[in-house]
């Protein structure tokens, strides 16, 4: 683990469990998927991140003060999420420990939550959501529960890191990415990877309170998602528009 | 010394250029961008988050108007080069609603202003608004054509 970053455990971490990841990003699709999960899956805080790398910020709930990066849990699931916007110089380090503390815990699978920009999403109903994996036969287990697969392009940010990272650990690792605005916060976006979320893991969620609540999120949401917008800028997020090349 | 003179090719010295101009278009976008709050009691606003994006033939404005009715929806010149988009709240919103109870203020419209940076036709505008955000189209001035020989 990075000297840079720590990762304190502030109760006992559960062992073999599925860790989701919900940071920053595209649309805040996968912060606020992940969010609405902790707060209906009821999930208690169970250890935080600690780094020189991340701002001087603390978070204060109910008058109490809390790290921007928490990891909440049961005996089932590991969930991850940041109030922060996550500076690009500070994202590998903060993916490279979140990976390697995964593997210390025996993670049985990494789902990173998130979204992908497109151009045209305000005409778009039913946001679609597409499948990453970081191995042959995890992704034809997402062929097989009728997920789109992302067959070729390119990704930046957390999924990206996260798939990475957890490939080289020979860690099982799914990104599920919706499509979604690029700078404007979606929770409906975050409703549809949810529900593919239950196609994958034992977690179903009814997600209509997160749609009823659709707006006000929106509205909540949008000094992070500003700042997000400006860390999205420094790591070149619209590479994701790119087309690759292939000879 | 031939070989110091040789490091520093041009290549260099526009890498070298490249840098302080991305550092200063850093620093000017934290000063104009997030450093100032995205509420106003005096007004009663909160700040939409607003985009605008440059194509070769117009410049698109976005706004994120959630909690909004389209009919008391507003786009307003206040010069060639700045517009304000004011739109009122469906339900009033207090810092209450937000977890804050160390501030005082309800909120009852969105408003932004923004640049537009080259020139557009505003009289040309079309404006649509679905699901909750706004999109208003420029076309853009042209400017002359070059002859090519």
């Amino acid at each position: 683990m990075s000297e840079l970053v720590r990762i304190v455990e502030k109760k006992p971490i559960p062992s073999e469990a599925t860790m989701l990841i919900g940071l920053p990003d595209v649309g805040l699709v996968g912060l606020i998927a992940t969010s609405y999960l902790i707060s209906e899956l009821d999930l208690e805080e169970i250890a935080y991140m600690d780094s020189d790398l991340l701002p001087p910020v603390v978070v204060l709930h109910e008058g109490l003060p809390h790290a921007p990066l928490r990891i909440y849990g049961n005996k089932n699931f590991i969930a991850v999420i940041s109030e922060l916007a996550i500076s690009a110089r500070a994202l590998h380090t903060v993916m490279r420990t979140l990976v390697d503390w995964g593997q210390t815990k025996k993670v049985k699978m990494i789902v990173s939550m998130g979204g992908i920009p497109i151009e045209n999403r305000q005409v778009i109903t039913e946001p679609k959501v597409y499948g990453a994996a970081s191995s042959k036969e995890l992704l034809d287990m997402l062929g097989k529960k009728e997920l789109s697969i992302l067959n070729e392009g390119y990704m930046v940010g957390p999924q990206a890191l996260a798939m990475r990272y957890s490939a080289e650990k020979k860690i099982s690792a799914i990104a599920l990415l919706a499509q979604s605005f690029y700078n404007y916060p979606d929770p409906e976006a975050a409703a549809m990877t949810l529900k593919e979320l239950s196609k994958i893991t034992e977690i179903k969620i009814d997600v209509s309170k997160l749609l009823e609540q659709g707006e006000e999120i929106r509205l909540k949401a949008r000094d992070i998602m500003k700042r997000t917008q400006q860390e999205m800028t420094h790591m070149k997020k619209s590479q994701e528009y790119d087309l690759p090349l292939y000879v | 010394m031939y070989e110091r003179r040789r490091k520093r090719s041009i290549f260099d010295l526009m890498s070298e250029y490249m840098e302080e101009f991305e550092a200063l278009a850093d620093e000017l976008m934290e000063s104009t961008f997030a450093e100032r709050p995205s509420w106003n009691t005096e007004s009663c606003c909160l700040e939409p988050l607003c985009n605008v994006f440059v194509t070769p033939t117009e410049v698109v404005v976005t706004a994120d108007l959630p909690n909004t009715d389209h009919k008391t929806l507003k786009v307003e010149a206040l010069s060639e080069d700045l517009i304000e988009i004011t739109a009122k709240m469906k339900r009033k919103m207090r810092f209450d609603d937000f977890g804050i109870t160390h501030r005082e203020g309800e909120f009852s419209s969105l408003r932004c202003q923004t640049r537009i940076p080259v020139p557009v036709d505003t009289k040309r505008m079309k404006i649509s608004f679905k699901r909750g955000i706004l999109e208003i189209r420029f076309p853009r001035k042209r400017g002359y054509e070059i002859k090519v020989e």
